[in-house]
């Protein structure tokens, strides 16, 4: 019998291009944000030109977050966050007919970290802390998926019922 | 892929060898050099945490880690699983895993977005946000070795390079030791006894 059952080894190094872009058109005056590993180049560039913060149209913050405004708060899937309302102006404002969103405030509002390049106006937002501490309390391996030297992508949950061993190198 | 898909086609192995270039793996579980090795039963639990991982005698004479025990604890977690004197309790491991804290998600994001600038072509000005994940987590090697791997001239762009960075240790381990339980007496991995 082997004595190592399974092994996974991720190695980190340089490679390939492999940021999924959702829009082509890498616009020098709109914002391109990275949200959760997507890159989306906005349609439209904020009209707030003296805030520190992104503001985006609802249109573009479900393009590039899966976020949408509903009546009961901003929300994905099955969740909800609902946005306070004594600093409701803080993430919503309107100009003209257009409603614009704060997304660096509702990425506050979520503890999420953000970076932002303003030379190519590239901001970038974080996971919610929440996901990445989970696993601290409950010890459940994070789950990731990623692509073997042919490009076949493996998921850590695929080895359930096994031992894993996770080995991290580099080619550096 | 172009720089880690050689290592594995050469290796060979007949383990999985995946690549992660955006470093998902270094963020998710906060792991700061490598080799780094994560335990994980069948069930899907973290039974060690993030901890060096040598199995075998390279480098041994600039670490000085002998990589016997940790080899042996692997052989014995695979004999015994959950019953392994090496599966760490869950109470230990909690103590040892720290959560994220907000300096490190900063951290994170500065090295995240310093990534995708470089690989857009914008390496000199993702030096910036390289310089702040470092200033933010100085005590990952992970993005110190990432980002003067991606500089022509580490010296220049950095004021440093890993040499230099690894001297400023002064005696200092490089890696935290391993918190292993000593080998039973004339141990070798044996199955757990089973109970009447």
């Amino acid at each position: 019998m082997r004595l190592i059952q399974r092994i996974a080894m991720i190695g980190a190094g340089l490679g390939l291009l492999l940021w999924p872009v959702a829009s082509m058109a890498m616009d020098a005056q709109h914002p391109t944000i990275i949200y959760e590993g997507t890159a989306t180049t906005l349609d439209s560039a904020s009209p707030f030109a003296n805030s520190a913060d992104l503001w985006v149209t609802l249109a573009d913050l479900t393009r590039a977050t899966g976020f949408e405004l509903k009546p009961q708060g901003v929300c994905r899937k099955e969740a909800c966050y609902p946005l306070p309302k004594k600093t409701r102006s803080e993430f919503l404002a309107k100009q003209g007919s257009v409603e614009w969103f704060n997304l660096s405030a509702f990425a506050r509002l979520l503890h999420q970290a953000s970076a932002r390049d303003a030379q190519f106006d590239y901001w970038y937002f974080g996971p919610q802390p929440v996901a990445q501490n989970d696993f601290l309390s409950t010890l459940d391996a994070p789950d990731f998926t990623l692509p073997d030297a042919t490009g076949k992508m493996h998921s850590l949950s695929d080895y359930r019922g096994k031992k894993v061993l996770l080995i991290t190198w580099a080619s550096w | 892929m172009r720089d880690a898909g050689p290592w594995i086609a050469k290796a060979n192995p007949e383990y999985l060898a995946l690549i992660d270039q955006e470093h998902i793996v270094t963020k998710t579980y906060g792991l700061v050099n490598v080799p780094t090795g994560v335990w994980i039963n069948e069930q899907g639990k973290i039974v060690r945490p993030p901890e060096v991982a040598y199995v075998d005698e390279r480098y041994r004479n600039l670490t000085g880690i002998d990589p016997k025990p940790y080899l042996n604890a692997i052989r014995d977690w695979v004999a015994n699983g959950d019953m392994s004197i090496y599966v760490m309790s869950e109470d230990k491991l909690r103590a040892k895993l720290t959560p994220a804290s907000p300096d490190r998600l900063m951290a994170d994001a500065e090295f995240t977005l310093a990534e995708y600038m470089y690989h857009q072509g914008h390496g000199q000005e993702a030096i910036a946000h390289f310089k702040e994940s470092q200033r933010l987590a100085p005590d990952n090697w992970n993005y110190k070795r990432q980002a003067y791997l991606f500089s022509t001239n580490p010296d220049r762009d950095y004021g440093t390079d890993f040499a230099k960075e690894v001297q400023k240790l002064n005696g200092k381990p490089y890696y935290a030791p391993v918190d292993l339980p000593p080998a039973p007496a004339g141990a070798n991995p044996q199955p757990a006894k089973q109970e009447p």
